[in-house]
Order: C-alpha cells, then sequence, then structure tokens
C-alpha cells in the first residue's frame, strides 16, 4: 500500500498545482447556477439569499486578493488547506469508529 | 451544484437535514462493519481528491459553471456507502471553510451529491458490468464512465427540483420555478460537468483494472456495502 499511497500523493500534488485553472479558466464566467450572491428578479428589483454567517475563506480565496495572480495564490492555499482536512477529517472518522467498535466487542464481552 | 444558504426554504431545509441523519448513521454502521486500515487510508485521499476536483470549474456556454464530484469513484472503488461519508466530509469543509454550499442547505448537498450521486452512479455500474460478457480493464472502464454520466445528471436533476419547487411552497427563497431550474442545471451537466466526471471516473477505473497485478490491494479492498449489494 505504501508505493500505492506514494502515487496518489503525485496526482494530489499535480492536481494542487494545477488547481488555479479552476478559477482562470472561467475569470470571466459567472457563478454556477443557483450560486448568485444576488439574482436579478424584475427591470429593478434583486433579490438576494439571505446569509448565515461568513467562512473563513470564502470562494476559496482571501478576501480582498482579487487579481488573478492572488486569486490563484488564494486557490492554492485554499486546496492545500482543504485536502488536509479532507484526510485528517476522515482518518479522524476511522479512529472514531474504531473506538466505537471497540467499545461494542467490550460490551459484548461483559455481556459473556 | 452547491446549494447556497437562503435558496431553499425552511420546510426543504428541514426535511432534506432529516433524511440524511439516518442516511449518516447507517453509513457509520456500514463503516464499523467493513473499515479496515487500507479503506479508510484510502477514502481519506479520495475525500480529498473529491475535494479538489470540485475546484475545478469548467465554463459552461450559457455563461456559467459546473464541475465534477467524483462520488461515483469512491463507490466504485470502495462501495457506495464509503462514498457517502467521503463526499459528506468534502461538503461540510467546503460549507464552513470556504463559503461553497450553504451550512443549513447541507441537507440537500449532501443528499445530491453524497448519496444520489454515488448511489446511482454505483448502480448504474454494476448494472452494466453484470450485462457485459468480459469483465476487462475497457469494459469497467465504459461502465464507470456511464456511471458518473448518470451518476451526476441525477444528482443535479434533485437539486434542480429542489431549487425550482421553492417558487411554489415557500416564496421569498430560490425565485426561479422549475421551468428555469431544471433545463439550466440539467444544460450545464450533460454537457459540461457530465462528461468530465464520465471521462475521470471511466479512466481511473479502467487504468486501475488495467494494472490489476500493481494495484490489486486497492481492487481487492474490502467494500462499504450493505448485505445484499
Amino acid at each position: 500500500m505504501g508505493k500505492r499511497m506514494s502515487k496518489a500523493w503525485i496526482v494530489m500534488t499535480a492536481l494542487i498545482i494545477m488547481a488555479p485553472i479552476g478559477i482562470l479558466a472561467t475569470w470571466n464566467y459567472g457563478d454556477a447556477w443557483g450560486e448568485w450572491g444576488e439574482v436579478q428578479v424584475g427591470d429593478n428589483e434583486t433579490w438576494e439569499p439571505q446569509q448565515y454567517g461568513g467562512a473563513p475563506l470564502p470562494d476559496y480565496n482571501v478576501e480582498g486578493w482579487d487579481s488573478p495572480l492572488m486569486a490563484s495564490i488564494g486557490y492554492w492555499l485554499s486546496a492545500i488547506i482543504g485536502v488536509s482536512m479532507c484526510i485528517f477529517i476522515t482518518l479522524g472518522v476511522g479512529k472514531a469508529v474504531e473506538l466505537w467498535r471497540k467499545e461494542e466487542s467490550s460490551g459484548n464481552d461483559g455481556e459473556k | 451544484m452547491h446549494i447556497p444558504d437562503g435558496y431553499l426554504g425552511p420546510l426543504t431545509t428541514i426535511t432534506l437535514l432529516a433524511v440524511m441523519v439516518p442516511i449518516w448513521w447507517y453509513a457509520a454502521k456500514i463503516a464499523r462493519e467493513k473499515m479496515g486500515d487500507r479503506s479508510i487510508s484510502l477514502l481519506s485521499m479520495l475525500s480529498a481528491f473529491s475535494f479538489l476536483v470540485m475546484m475545478f470549474n469548467w465554463p459552461v456556454p450559457d455563461g456559467t459553471t459546473a464541475h465534477m464530484v467524483g462520488a461515483t469513484l469512491i463507490a466504485i472503488l470502495l462501495g457506495p456507502w464509503a462514498a457517502v461519508i467521503g463526499v459528506t466530509i468534502a461538503l461540510v469543509i467546503q460549507a464552513f471553510f470556504f463559503g461553497d454550499g450553504g451550512i443549513l442547505a447541507l441537507g440537500a448537498n449532501c443528499l445530491n451529491m453524497a448519496v444520489i450521486l454515488p448511489f446511482v452512479g454505483y448502480y448504474t455500474y454494476s448494472g452494466i458490468m453484470k450485462l457485459m460478457k468480459k469483465d476487462t480493464a475497457r469494459n469497467r472502464a465504459i461502465a464507470a464512465g456511464i456511471g458518473g454520466y448518470i451518476g451526476i445528471n441525477v444528482a443535479a436533476l434533485a437539486a434542480a427540483v429542489e431549487f425550482g419547487i421553492q417558487p411554489y411552497i415557500s416564496p421569498g427563497y430560490c425565485p426561479y420555478g422549475l421551468d428555469m431550474a431544471i433545463p439550466a442545471m440539467l444544460f450545464a451537466h450533460l454537457l459540461v460537468a457530465g462528461p468530465v466526471e464520465a471521462a475521470v471516473t471511466g479512466f481511473v477505473v479502467g487504468y486501475l483494472k488495467s494494472q490489476e497485478d500493481r494495484y490489486s490491494d486497492i481492487l481487492n479492498v474490502e467494500k462499504w456495502v450493505s448485505g445484499g449489494d
């Protein structure tokens, strides 16, 4: 598994390096459908979705890093943080499941 | 496909969160039964992979963007219940840290991308594989590609319905009805995100099978499936 995993890391690193393509390729495009911060509903009327709290890195960027270069750096930062968090949280969930399993089996032993 | 907060009314929001609770619970029970060291470390990488591919926005000719999810790939490699957990973790991080997808909308987004997508993709794939005479790399790639394509489009349709029913049941939320939401979401996913999901899912699944000897540990890892699957 070790070698397989190092190959997975190479793919992951390549994707992180390429991540800014994900924002640069759609630089002059709008948001995904239904993900707008404001919607034109009439001639002079707009509708805004209600927000609940803010995210530390909204839209995978540091607020104010608006140029393509700075947004790319923000994107890299977000990719690295997001990947690390996915890995740590999934492994954490795995640890929790393992503890749950142990508790369950020791509980069963107690019943015997 | 990440529905932001404020688009879904309270009825939809609460219903879909309520639907997700027993699904997450069942996924955890399957994990307790099936999880091994190899499958959990592979899942951690695939959850990160899903997070990353969702950052790649692809241009849609109508001026919007769309992205793949990678949920069918996880479902094929590790079983659909592993995909529920792996994609949910990516979506939770996206919602809380990157404002991609609403926090209250997590029920809807997880149902679409972490449940409907991997299950439709997985059963499409396994159904096609049953019809195929030979278990070759090429056949697996085709079946996985079709599974990914159908999975992401059914998920997009589900998201479109969730958006589009709001004007009828919860005025003041998503202003667009089904007549706008369904064509827009399907256009983006049939034309752009679907082919990307199909290509990546098909390529990875086919590649692993073509290098069977080297990747036997990945191919033979115990799948997180429930009893009869």
